[in-house]
């Protein structure tokens, strides 16, 4: 169909509307872009399209009125140019009509999809990213054998994904402790600084839902964000020195301080609530209250199993247990950073809006309880119709494959005398008896063997050995491609690739409902015939020693196509012999 | 199934009513208007085959495929029926109801001692390993006896040591009923609840704002004593509790219609009828066929008294979990004074000696008529409406004399007066610089020397004072507290001149920094408290996962059983797999002892033994520290060292604290985090509360490592009391009772990973003292038969490489029955054949 020719170069008027009186300049057209130069350098009507965009072409024909114009349309108008001679015109026309297939049919052939610049770049970035897709793409799409939509088609599932994979995939919430964020000091002395980035903010935050509120209420109103800080460090410094006297005493000194060093009200109440729903079957506080042996001052009180602990200012201690207990916690809420944090405000607004639960869960944890009571093992094993899944020992496998590979090797023995492998104790006895009366009497042989037996034998054994590994863990298909020479190789891993997109496209195609599926399967009938005489000249031109493999390789790529190339043509006489549709216009 | 005879098909079924009701729906489903007439003229049924002969006027070709359809239907709900038959066998002369599809041989022969047992109307001790479903074989089997005697019903008292677990038994006992009244109809229908404080069992939001349980019971009381209602009926501005009000105007027809009741049930239906749940539980105990709840109300005597005393004699008493009972049992008899108790009774006094001058002054009569009744004795508890009973005296009922209270307490002013002396004598004995040991009978000697009060006297003190809060009318009970306190203690010191010991200690041995001085009356004799209930009931089952050394628990609780029996375990696969390890990763031991506890190459081991451990194991771990403080310092450490940031990439932390809300939030939140495959750690203290009664079955803990022996605190004199004690009156040597006793613990850590047989887990005991063998051999029998030779002695990265191996094997799909060897999953056929051969014992053992 196309013609050999890469490119034309013409000299031609470019003219943007049929009035317009033209630019001279000079046309080129190549397989991929029409692209026309102006004679005049600063003019602005350069032009340079991809052929792709271009969806049909019209001409003036010779002996009208009208000078010879070519009107290439595109999706937005027209690019229309005047050509010196109708000669010149005829060769363009030709040359174009090579790349726009099928200009009448145009519009149905060739993608009417708006791309987005958005999804033309993210196509552009997967060819970028994959060498291979981006072979086929030149193959096939290029060389006009499949359109751009029909091309991604196939691809959908790699376009989508990488859209979702930006939306849905969030960063979790960090399960490394922000309690230790570690003071960097200058040498200087009482001074300690604290870098905080806006994470850590939000980390906080999410973990302190007081702090959360202290901020809301202080900043920037009473205090500043940096006083802010300031305080709440104070407060973690006298933390982390687990004086519970000093901190009391502080905090009744200092009331903005306090809300740092009290506990956290509201994690207390939310305790309460969610303490109210928790399974039953894990409620130590029901227990608590059921335990009547423990009264204040009952039961033994110091007896070493349990620990005292002093009761005064429990209200200035927070221990690390509580904080790990509270961050595992948050993580577990799946508190996510997918927002801005530049701001601690907004960090803080887009905290506060998350804190809507559903609370219809009692239910269900009561359903929770009675399923747990119940003992899966004992109740009858459902007839499952899968197989149950098997992780079998690899070692298992291979060891398997190792028998069948002795196995073949026996058989390649099989034409020599086959040794009998059940042998008794009292035979096995015997026999050695046998050989050693016979040595006894005879003297060893020297030598043992001759030189010749014995080269045929360790042949014969390494070169199955060596065939046999090679072929072990993978295609035999493979490994006949190892031997081959690497050009060939990679052209037939190439042909490989390319033949299965065709297929998939053209089995795709069927039924034919749609004129242009008949034309798309009539594009990819020819492209495969194409690959199908291209494979025949490798197979041709291989050298004598290895074109047996090739065609081992070869032969199934090409029934598979043969297989195409026969269901087309057999279409194609079912539906002329119907006789009802006109088979399109081939 | 079906053949078809001319215009006649006869069908075979061996459940009529399931058989007929799918007959005739097809019939009429496909014949809406009933044009064909055919009927069921006849059928034949003998013991297992019926017959079912159809007739039709006109049997036509579409008729007969209708009866292919029935055929076919037939068959189908055969099979499905075949997949959901629940077990029915017979113990002898015991139809056993059993609600699941199969049974474990251990199960089976567990339920045979247990109606041995209960045959024999004696007690028993049974040990059976975690994870073979004791529970619902104890339910099924003792529900099962009752149905078959209905002449004698017994009446099942189950006693949890929690209220989850609590919960999990009724859940049980629920499927359990469901499944019995399906096969043998509404004659199999029982009362079964739980019952519990008013804390958990109150539906008045009022009352339950109260922060604990004490201010939950006095809150209640302010509503509902007699004397509240009395106002309130004159003042309807004094406020009452519409839900008990409703109940007592219900009055006898205030009951519960049979089922199972859990608390959330027993609430859900107070609400519903306007009734208090609290009490309408409690009335109907007397009634109930099961009734669940914790150990203290039949052991401990302030509470028994009250809830259990109605109970009949014809009752099993079942203890499970019982491996820690002598410690609940010398616990519930336990009280001690400190400098708190003692200023908090001496204000309680000075109150009650102001309320007495005002009744003195308003209503001098009321005084007088308690002085007669006192006179009379003080039989009179009984007759006081339920509502105002509180805790009774801590000494058992049968060791309380029935005579009147001695004439020099029975003047409120004199008992007043009385108080004051003792308070006055325990805070000078609390004035001590060393720690003191004394015995009862010389205590209470003492007190007669420096403080007046006889002995008798000192005994009645609970009840006297009992008496005169309810005729001063005191209903905040909650703030009472301290001055209970010291009559209980007076109580017990004046009843019990053996198996007690009275310690005084100025300070805590490990903090010698505070002064806390603290009188402590400590039982060592765990005999005491459980006495009542092996002489009041017909029959008492203990049993546990752990009982091991099994003839040790007849002899600290003094009793003979009928039955003691110690079962083993039969694994379709090795699913429990046990390591003994001595080193860390550099090879050095690892161990809690004293000496080597705080070394930080220890620390750092156990750290990075965790650490490879969560890289290994799919989502929960376990972890078990000895001590609170232990899990704390080391905690912090591994924080210092960051060897917890390591860990917490792979997984989340979840810890126990002392503060049990957090703790089940802790809990609640580590098995969402095992839920959704995010996987976590938990770390707890072995004798901690976590330790006592939360499994860790499946996924919530596939490896539990208990670092270090659980060992008491060997320098607690009042452990050493009880040592003593143990040592002259059942000749238990010392350092055997605290080996069996700290690898009780560590077994019952241990157990909680594995819930039945398709369940697996790893267990570590990661310190160099488990190999020795004097230690080891005192862990029950069913973790020592999985514990191999070769895992005795292992090094952190042999226990990795081991860990690895087994979680690979454990992932495959196995035979569930145990193939053509021992069966250890035995369905309904396997059961009835060993029933004609009696071969259980073969298979067995």
């Amino acid at each position: 169909m196309s013609s050999s020719v890469q490119q034309v170069v013409k000299r031609a008027k470019y003219k943007s509307t049929v009035k317009d009186p033209g630019t001279p300049g000079v046309i080129k057209l190549t397989r991929q872009k029409v692209v026309f130069k102006p004679n005049d350098p600063t003019s602005n009507n350069k032009l340079d399209v991809d052929f792709r965009l271009i969806k049909s072409q019209k001409n003036t024909k010779e002996g009208s009125t009208k000078p010879p114009w070519l009107n290439l349309v595109h999706s937005q108008g027209s690019y229309i140019f005047e050509f010196e001679s109708f000669s010149d015109l005829h060769v363009c026309r030709e040359f174009a009509a090579g790349i726009i297939s099928k200009p009448v049919e145009a519009p149905k052939v060739v993608s009417d999809e708006q791309l987005s610049t958005a999804e033309m770049t993210l196509r552009m970035k997967l060819l970028g990213e994959d060498s291979k897709l981006k072979k086929i793409h030149m193959e096939l799409v290029m060389s006009d054998k499949l359109t751009e939509s029909e091309f991604w088609a196939t691809k959908k599932k790699l376009l989508d994904q990488d859209e979702s994979r930006k939306l849905k995939q969030r960063i979790g919430f960090k399960n490394s402790l922000i309690f230790d964020t570690k003071p960097t000091s200058d040498g200087r002395i009482n001074q300690v600084k604290f870098q905080l980035t806006p994470e850590i903010k939000y980390q906080i935050f999410a973990l302190k839902p007081a702090v959360h509120q202290a901020f809301l209420n202080f900043v920037p109103s009473k205090m500043s964000e940096v006083d802010f800080w300031n305080k709440y460090f104070k407060a973690e410094y006298l933390h982390s020195t687990k004086n519970a006297i000093a901190a009391a005493a502080e905090a009744a000194e200092d009331e903005d301080l306090a809300v740092f060093l009290k506990d956290d009200e509201i994690l207390e109440n939310e305790a309460r609530k969610k303490v109210r729903r928790v399974d039953p079957t894990l409620d130590m506080e029901a227990d608590q209250g059921d335990d009547y042996t423990h009264l204040p001052d009952h039961g033994i009180f110091r007896d070493g199993s349990k620990e005292t602990s002093e009761a005064q200012n429990t209200l200035y201690r927070r221990t690390l247990l509580q904080d790990l207990n509270r961050q595992s916690e948050v993580v577990l809420e799946g508190k996510t950073l997918d927002i801005d944090m530049e701001h601690p405000r907004t960090a803080v607004e887009a905290l506060a809006r998350r804190k809507h639960e559903s609370d219809g869960v009692v239910e269900e944890r009561r359903n929770r309880i009675s399923k747990m009571a119940q003992i899966e093992d004992l109740q009858a094993q459902d007839d499952h119709p899968f197989a149950p899944l098997c992780i079998k020992d690899p070692r298992d496998y291979f060891d398997s494959q190792q028998a069948n590979a002795v196995k073949t090797l026996d058989d390649s023995l099989s034409g020599k005398e086959k040794i009998r492998c059940n042998l008794g104790s009292e035979e096995a006895y015997g026999s050695l008896r046998e050989s050693i009366s016979n040595i006894k009497t005879m003297g060893l042989r020297d030598p043992l063997l001759s030189h010749e037996v014995a080269f045929k034998v360790l042949s014969e054994l390494t070169k199955n050995i060596s065939s046999t590994k090679s072929n072990l863990g993978k295609s035999s298909q493979e490994s006949v491609l190892d031997i081959l020479p690497n050009t060939t190789k990679e052209k037939l891993l190439d042909h490989w690739v390319c033949s299965q997109e065709l297929l998939r496209h053209f089995w795709s195609s069927y039924p034919v409902t749609k004129q242009s599926l008949v034309d798309k399967a009539r594009r990819l009938k020819d492209a495969i015939s194409q690959i199908y005489s291209k494979l025949e000249e490798i197979k041709v031109s291989a050298k004598s020693d290895l074109r047996h493999q090739v065609s081992l390789v070869v032969h199934p790529m090409q029934q598979a196509l043969d297989a195409a190339l026969l269901h087309y043509d057999a279409d194609i006489t079912r539906r002329n012999a119907k006789g009802s549709k006109r088979n399109g216009y081939v | 199934m079906g053949t078809n005879v001319g215009n006649v098909v006869i069908a075979k079924a061996t459940d009529s009513t399931l058989w007929k009701s799918l007959l005739w729906r097809i019939i009429e489903e496909l014949y809406p208007s009933n044009k064909i007439s055919f009927h069921v003229v006849e059928y034949f049924m003998d013991s297992k085959v019926m017959t079912i002969a159809i007739y039709g006027k006109r049997l036509t070709q579409k008729s007969q495929f209708i009866m292919r359809i029935v055929v076919d239907t037939y068959a189908l709900a055969e099979r499905h029926k075949r997949r959901n038959k629940k077990m029915k066998f017979k113990i002898e002369e015991v139809t056993v109801y059993f609600p699941y599809d199969n049974i474990y041989p251990e199960q089976y022969a567990y339920m045979i001692e247990l109606k041995r047992t209960l045959d024999a109307k004696g007690h028993c001790l049974l040990e059976m390993p975690t994870g073979t479903g004791k529970t619902i074989a104890l339910l099924s089997l003792i529900t099962s006896y009752t149905l078959s005697k209905p002449q004698s019903p017994i009446k099942l008292i189950y006693c949890t040591r929690t209220v989850h677990e609590m919960e999990k038994t009724l859940a049980e006992l629920r499927l359990l009923h469901d499944y019995m009244v399906k096969c043998i109809g509404p004659s199999a229908k029982m009362l079964a609840l739980g019952l519990s404080s008013r804390k958990n069992l109150c539906v008045n939001n009022k009352v339950l704002a109260a922060e604990n349980r004490d201010s939950v019971d006095a809150g209640c009381r302010k509503l509902t004593a007699s004397w509240v209602r009395a106002l309130a009926a004159e003042n309807p501005d004094v406020p009452s509790c519409e839900f008990f009000e409703q109940y007592e105007r219900a009055g006898s027809a205030a009951v519960l219609p049979p089922g199972v009741y859990t608390l959330q049930d027993l609430r859900t239906f107070g609400k519903e009828k306007g009734w208090c749940p609290y009490f309408l539980a409690r009335h109907m105990v007397q009634f109930a066929n099961v009734v669940v709840y914790s150990y203290q109300y039949l052991l401990d005597p302030k509470v028994a008294a009250i809830i259990s005393k109605e109970m009949q004699k014809e009752s099993v008493v079942v203890f499970d979990e019982a491996h820690n009972i002598d410690n609940v049992c010398i616990e519930a008899l336990s009280v001690s004074v400190r400098r708190q108790t003692v200023d908090g009774a001496r204000r309680n006094i000075n109150r009650m000696r102001q309320e007495i001058d005002k009744f003195k002054a308003t209503d001098a009569g009321r005084l007088r008529a308690e002085y007669n009744r006192l006179v009379e004795g003080l039989a009179l508890r009984g007759d006081l409406p339920a509502a105002d009973g509180w805790l009774a005296n801590p000494a058992l009922p049968d060791d309380i004399l029935k005579e009147a209270v001695p004439g020099n307490i029975r003047k409120a002013e004199h008992f007043i007066q009385v108080l004051r002396r003792l308070v006055q004598y325990l805070e000078g004995r609390l004035e001590t610089e060393n720690v003191e040991k004394e015995n009862p009978v010389s205590f209470v000697f003492s007190i007669l020397n420096h403080a007046g009060i006889d002995q008798k006297t000192l005994k009645f003190c609970y009840d006297r004072l009992h008496s005169l809060m309810m005729t001063l009318e005191i209903t905040d009970t909650d703030e009472f507290l301290h001055v209970q306190t010291i009559c209980d203690f007076a109580t017990l010191v004046g009843t019990y001149a053996r198996g007690f010991s009275i310690i005084i200690e100025p300070f805590d041995e490990r903090m010698p920094h505070i002064p806390d001085p603290v009188l402590q009356l400590c039982c060592h004799d765990a005999s005491l408290a459980i006495k009542p209930v092996f002489e009041r009931f017909q029959s008492v089952v203990i049993t546990s996962g752990t009982l091991s050394p099994i003839d040790l628990y007849p002899r600290l609780l003094n009793f003979n059983p009928v039955v003691s029996r110690s079962f083993t375990m039969s694994l379709t696969r090795d699913c429990i797999c046990p390591m003994v390890l001595t080193r860390g990763s550099d090879q050095l031991p690892v161990s809690t002892k004293f000496d080597m506890r705080s070394d930080l190459g220890v620390v750092r081991n156990y750290g990075r033994l965790l650490l490879e451990m969560a890289s290994v194991v799919p989502d929960g771990i376990v972890c078990f520290f000895v001590s609170y403080s232990y899990m704390d310092g080391i905690v912090n450490s591994w924080n210092e060292n960051g060897i917890l940031k390591e860990i917490m990439q792979h997984k989340l932390v979840f810890i126990e604290t002392q503060d049990v809300v957090e703790t089940t939030l802790a809990l609640d939140n580590y098995r969402k985090a095992c839920d959704c495959g995010r996987g976590a750690i938990f770390f707890s203290v072995a004798r901690g509360k976590v330790a006592e009664g939360i499994d860790f079955d499946r996924h919530y803990g596939r490896l539990v490592i208990m670092f270090g022996v659980p060992f008491q605190y060997t320098l607690s004199k009042i452990l050493l009391a009880r040592l003593e004690y143990l040592r002259e009156t059942f000749q238990i040597k010392e350092g055997d009772f605290l080996t069996f006793d700290a690898l009780r613990q560590a077994a019952q850590c241990v157990g909680r990973v594995i819930r039945s047989k398709a369940d697996y887990g790893m267990m570590i005991f990661a310190d160099k003292r488990y190999s020795r063998h004097d230690k080891r051999s005192k862990l029950p029998g069913w973790i020592l038969s999985h514990l191999r030779d070769a895992h005795l002695n292992l090094s952190t990265d042999m226990a990795l490489h081991i860990a690895r191996e087994f979680l690979r094997k454990m992932a495959q799909p196995y035979d569930k029955t145990g193939g053509t060897g021992k069966k250890t999953l035995l369905s309904q056929e396997d059961l009835d054949k060993i029933v004609l051969e009696g071969s259980m014992n073969d298979m067995l053992y």
